[in-house]
């Protein structure tokens, strides 16, 4: 400790110097703390977004094959199952260039609200719902951006049947979750009986809500039995997991950041140990006196040492303290606005604190050895013979 | 092994504090050889203020380096207060150099974010000393040098003659055996040069520091008991000497020096 004033001292003799690299140290340790709280803010985003007692059935070649809608009926029948309704994707266009700009599915009218009890729609609107075979279901998100109005009516020209329908708004799902436009199997099914074919006969995903979350994985088990050696085999997965596959190109996307995140902190070693060498530099003679007047090569060594790594510390502090503070306000913010509520879920945890301080500690470790070390190393006759 | 040949002032029954046997150092520079000394014996006693003068080149720095344990000889012995240097490791010359020397440079050489007092305590924090008695030591280093009031200057703010007595304060604050300084007053004009040499010179009378000074300052030979004269490598004996001390004395301007430096 008794080295401290002169450690402390020698941190500021060029203040601008030491707070650049600070700052820099300080910026990439925020940095770094905000990407660490992503795979655990997308796993309670998941957790938030999905429900432990609901599971969706698909084909097992793929999303986009279907199976028989016959299959839901014996899906029902499951012990343990709750309710399943079987969507089919209408990759419905609103917009004239004709691109699908929000999801859209033939559901079960009768079946959506047990399978979906959780998603904020009134009793009213999932009677009227039942009601009109025309009617539609759409998430706040899609109201929104196009201005729609309860009641009012709007075509969806399919990119996948031959028809195009006029849909009723019957209700809303108030909530910026499910950002879905559902409308009623049966008025499918008869618009393409009306031009012909054959009818809507398949389910492209069922979706199923177990009455006991510990029943999920036995009714998994049991519904892709069920299908085996069928031609369309299914592959049942946990909402959780449905969505989590959802969102695996993002999960990528965290690789590289995280990828990335790690170069910014090599370049930071590499600039912080830079201005140590600058420092030890400038400092050649001060050193050599240092030595001359009988300072031990430890002791020269650890006080350079303790100055990139007090510096770097300390921006690792203040960093940590950005960090937690910038979380905290988008937690703040999600409290304020449904649109930035997944948000909320980026925690600066004390894990990723004790990482964050880690790093900073192991920068200005990493950073501060070479020259500290060459320093202390070279014998104080050398050192003298350089600057005298 | 060769015997001593030449003695810092007149020679005491007691033994010398500084004995040097048949020293030689070279060192490598490139693919040459330097000899920076061949074969220098001397002896300085306790208590004597002596001169190492000669051209540039001619090791008196090297010699100096060797005498403060700062540099280790290619052969022969350096043995200061008893303590055979040649056999000590880099750090054991640290800690003998802490214990033993107190160092003066030529261009001061203070730590520049460290006030007065803080730099005289410096080689106090290699003791064990509390913080209390390390400030009061280096405050009456200081009172010595007479900066007793200028504790709080940090270095930019200080002359170069009260730098360079900052240092001395330093150099003088362990209360060492042997105080070595490389050009003192080659940094300072000529009154300030007089006032450090005197200063010098105080510290041998008033506490009977043993002081060896390394300069081309002709002045300096007003001032100390005994100048050793090297030219390339060698020390200069005999009528060498007394023609360097006569040259040294001249381009001091004669009369002016008269009865400084008598080489043995």
């Amino acid at each position: 400790m008794k080295y401290a004033h002169l450690v402390w001292r020698n941190l500021w003799r060029n203040a601008l110097r030491t707070a650049m690299t600070g700052g820099a140290i300080m910026l990439a340790v925020v940095l770094v703390c905000l990407l660490l709280t992503m795979p655990a803010g997308m796993d309670a985003m998941l957790n938030d977004f999905a429900s432990n007692t609901r599971l969706t059935v698909h084909n097992k070649a793929g999303i986009v094959y279907s199976m028989p809608y016959s299959f839901t009926r014996k899906v029902r029948q499951v012990d343990g199952v709750a309710a399943a309704v079987a969507w089919v994707w209408f990759g419905g266009a609103f917009e004239e260039d004709g691109r699908v700009t929000f999801p859209n599915f033939a559901v079960e009218a009768e079946h959506i609200g047990a399978v979906f009890p959780d998603y904020p729609i009134t009793q009213q609107q999932l009677a009227d719902f039942q009601r009109y075979r025309d009617g539609a279901i759409v998430g706040r998100q899609i109201m929104q951006k196009y201005g729609w109005k309860l009641g009012q009516r709007v075509t969806l020209k399919s990119t996948v049947w031959p028809v195009d329908l006029d849909f009723r708004l019957v209700g809303v799902i108030d909530n910026e979750r499910a950002p879905h436009f559902w409308f009623n199997r049966e008025y499918l099914d008869q618009a393409l009986r009306e031009k012909g074919a054959n009818g809507l006969g398949i389910a492209g995903t069922i979706w199923v809500r177990a009455d006991d979350p510990r029943k999920v994985n036995t009714i998994m088990r049991k519904v892709d039995e069920m299908s085996r050696n069928s031609e369309a085999e299914t592959a049942s997965e946990t909402e959780k997991s449905f969505f989590a596959n959802f969102f695996g190109s993002l999960q990528g996307l965290v690789t590289i950041i995280l990828i990335v995140t790690g170069l910014v902190s090599l370049c930071i070693v590499f600039i912080a140990a830079n201005t140590a060498s600058m420092g030890v530099r400038e400092r050649a003679g001060e050193i050599a006196v240092m030595k001359a007047i009988g300072f031990p090569r430890r002791v020269i060594f650890t006080t350079l040492l303790a100055e990139a790594s007090l510096l770097s510390t300390f921006a690792g502090v203040l960093g940590v303290a950005l960090a937690v503070g910038l979380t905290g306000a988008l937690q703040a913010a999600a409290g304020w606005s449904d649109m930035l509520g997944p948000l909320g879920n980026f925690i600066v945890t004390p894990l990723v604190i004790v990482q964050g301080l880690f790093l900073s500690l192991f920068v200005g470790m990493l950073a501060g050895v070479v020259p500290s070390f060459g320093a202390a190393r070279k014998p104080v006759v050398e050192s003298l013979h350089e600057v005298f | 092994m060769q015997a001593p040949r030449a003695h810092g002032g007149d020679t005491p029954d007691e033994p010398p504090l500084i004995r040097i046997d048949s020293v030689s150092r070279r060192y490598i520079r490139g693919v040459d050889e330097v000899h920076a000394l061949e074969g220098v014996s001397l002896q300085i006693h306790s208590g004597r203020f002596v001169a190492f003068m000669g051209p540039s080149g001619s090791g008196k720095s090297t010699l100096m380096n060797l005498v403060s344990g700062i540099d280790r000889p290619s052969e022969g012995e350096v043995i200061v207060a008893g303590q055979s240097l040649g056999d000590l490791t880099e750090d054991e010359l640290a800690e003998w150099r802490a214990r033993h020397v107190g160092l003066i440079f030529q261009f001061f050489n203070l730590i520049p974010v460290l006030n007065a007092l803080d730099n005289v305590a410096l080689p106090l924090l290699l003791t064990d000393l509390s913080k209390a008695e390390r400030v009061r030591r280096a405050e009456t280093a200081l009172r010595v040098v007479g900066l007793d009031e200028r504790i709080d200057h940090f270095p930019r703010t200080l002359s170069g003659g009260e730098q360079q007595r900052v240092a001395i304060a330093r150099a003088i604050v362990t209360d060492p055996d042997l105080i070595v300084a490389d050009e003192p007053t080659g940094d300072l004009d000529a009154r300030n040069a007089e006032a450090i040499l005197e200063l010098l010179r105080s510290l041998k009378h008033d506490f009977g520091k043993t002081i060896v000074m390394v300069t081309h300052d002709p002045r300096a030979l007003r001032f100390v008991d005994h100048a050793f004269h090297l030219d390339k490598g060698l020390l200069l004996e005999g009528d060498d000497a007394r023609r360097a001390d006569q040259a040294v004395q001249l381009a001091a301007g004669g009369g002016l020096i008269s009865g400084a430096g008598r080489a043995s």
